[in-house]
């Protein structure tokens, strides 16, 4: 079955009831979204603004009240659909007493990997997500960042097409997000689709093609990265050598064509991009 | 079919080695041993029953009591286990049933139970076998007929045993799949235990002709019927001391009826759950 939409999401409406009263309190409000085959798609919005429960509805773990959803062309939480579907649940937890082997190993059975590719399927996941050399050891001794990318490889074991990563690179430093942002862009590269929920902006930018930015269990932006940030009256020249008296001349033949100059700053890097620079310079050396 | 009980299966593997691990399982199983292994030391008190009746429900005592806790606190601590730890969110969000995943977590539990009750019953085993040969010098010595020890009755008891703490993990189960909270699940639990060793009396209130309403004998006969009687299971001492005792189809049938109400309990919490938000 192939459709245009990895995920296709229609009228969705999940209300939950709180307190000894039942006080009905709307958790998503008639959300329709469609996202599209092959790309990485971010989730945005503040806390509470309903994101983990669409993915969680998505994924079948919590019924909806209203709307329908189905993935790759498959009703959700249909065993087909959660075949071709690969999940890492914000913060993850994971039986401490296995190994990251063990537990990549575990969930290769439970998704349906058949028993004479489990092992090469494994070692797949745990080269992509780079945890080879740290797959034998038990998971109570992995640091966070490890956790995340064992996570991945859980998520990845059975080759889906469509990966869900809630979080991935929370609590994780910025060395280990760049990490998961390459492996995420290594995913990209095999055409699977990616849908990333984070509150980290930066990195959204940075790997999503398109974005849907929620907020009160709405929709209130959706669309691709580069058009929705895109200010399209304003514009950026940068220019080395810059002086005073040319600076004047500038302004003035501008203003001469009816435009009028905001600003003239330095251009500066990212704060991630420095500490990143500094850090990994320092790992490798 | 076979994907079923595979992904089961390595659920319930899963589960097994991580309650094997538990401090909890293994400070009841040593109380429970140290309980079976302390009753050769009853063995010169005297009620009114032979001493190796008395040793043998002394220690098939404790194998109920720390039997029903380990089936009661270990059934619900490793559902929520997973529901707080929310390792259930990765697991249920592969291509895995809810039913498979109780069942998984359902069979892990039982197996630990198990070897719970099979080791206390091979510790016991080897205590009565040991006293019964005393016992047997002295008899014949002394002209007296000899105590008699059944070691398959012991092995059909160990069995029993074992279906009956299923039952009650499959009732722990159920009462899990709806519960909130883990107190809240062993406190129910824990009632329901209560309410299947008090089952007979149901039963029996219902065979002896009374003024009892018709809503009364509703009831009674609805208990007699939802309620599994575990005071059933509870024919150790006859079928270890005096075998003979013990009709050739009764085991079977306590056997069938602990299977029947485990399949039941199971049925119902894989109701319960499917809805559940995880």
């Amino acid at each position: 079955m192939t459709t245009a939409s990895a995920i296709s999401v229609q009228g969705l409406t999940k209300d939950f009831r709180v307190g000894l009263r039942g006080i009905k309190l709307r958790a998503v409000d008639n959300l329709s979204l469609e996202i599209p085959r092959g790309q990485v798609f971010g989730l945005l919005g503040p806390n509470g603004c309903g994101k983990s429960t669409t993915l969680k509805i998505v994924l079948g773990l919590v019924p909806a009240t209203a709307g329908s959803i189905s993935i790759l062309g498959f009703p959700s939480a249909t065993s087909e659909a959660r075949q071709r579907t690969g999940f890492l649940p914000e913060a993850p937890y994971f039986h401490k007493f296995l190994t990251g082997r063990e537990l990549v190993q575990y969930c290769a059975r439970l998704s349906g990997v058949p028993s004479d590719q489990v092992n090469d399927a494994v070692e797949a996941s745990l080269d992509l997500a780079a945890m080879t050399e740290a797959a034998s050891r038990p998971i109570g001794t992995y640091s966070k960042g490890m956790l995340q990318r064992i996570g991945l490889a859980q998520a990845i074991v059975h080759d889906p097409e469509l990966v869900i990563l809630d979080e991935p690179t929370a609590g994780v430093d910025p060395v280990g997000s760049a990490a998961i942002g390459r492996m995420i862009n290594a995913m990209r590269a095999k055409g699977k689709t990616i849908v990333l929920c984070s509150h980290l902006l930066g990195q959204v930018e940075q790997v999503c093609d398109r974005v849907a930015i929620m907020d009160r269990g709405r929709l209130v932006l959706e669309g691709r990265v580069d058009e929705v940030l895109a200010q399209r009256d304003r514009h950026v020249i940068t220019v080395e050598g810059l002086t005073p008296q040319a600076r004047e001349a500038a302004e003035a033949a501008l203003a001469a064509h009816g435009a009028k100059v905001t600003s003239i700053t330095h251009p500066r890097r990212s704060l991630e991009d420095l500490f990143r620079a500094l850090v990994t310079g320092s790992r490798d050396a | 079919m076979k994907p079923f009980f595979t992904r089961s299966g390595w659920i319930a593997r899963v589960t097994f080695l991580e309650a094997i691990r538990q401090r909890f399982f293994a400070f009841l199983l040593v109380l429970s041993a140290a309980m079976v292994v302390s009753s050769v030391s009853f063995r010169f008190m005297d009620f009114g029953h032979s001493e190796l009746k008395f040793v043998a429900d002394f220690a098939f005592g404790g194998m109920f009591l720390f039997g029903s806790v380990l089936a009661l606190v270990m059934t619900a601590q490793l559902f929520f286990a997973e529901i707080d730890n929310r390792t259930a969110l990765t697991l249920l969000a592969k291509p895995l049933s809810r039913t498979e995943f109780l069942l998984g977590k359902f069979i892990g539990t039982w197996a630990v139970l198990g070897v719970f009750v099979f080791s206390l019953a091979f510790l016991q085993g080897v205590i009565l076998w040991s006293r019964a040969q005393e016992l047997i010098v002295l008899a014949t010595e002394s002209g007296r007929v000899a105590p008699e020890f059944s070691a398959s009755g012991l092995f059909s008891f160990a069995v029993l045993q074992w279906f009956r703490l299923g039952v009650v993990a499959a009732m722990v189960l159920m009462v899990s799949a709806v519960a909130r909270t883990f107190l809240f699940a062993v406190v129910v639990g824990a009632m329901t235990i209560v309410a299947g060793q008090l089952q007979w009396l149901a039963q029996e209130a219902l065979l002896k002709p009374s003024d009892a309403n018709a809503l009364t004998k509703a009831l009674l006969w609805l208990s007699s019927r939802v309620i599994p009687n575990l005071q059933q299971f509870n024919i150790g001492d006859t079928l270890v001391l005096d075998p003979s005792a013990v009709p050739a189809d009764s085991v079977g049938a306590v056997v069938a009826s602990g299977l029947f109400y485990l399949i039941a309990f199971l049925a119902l919490a894989s109701l319960a759950f499917r809805r559940r938000e995880i």
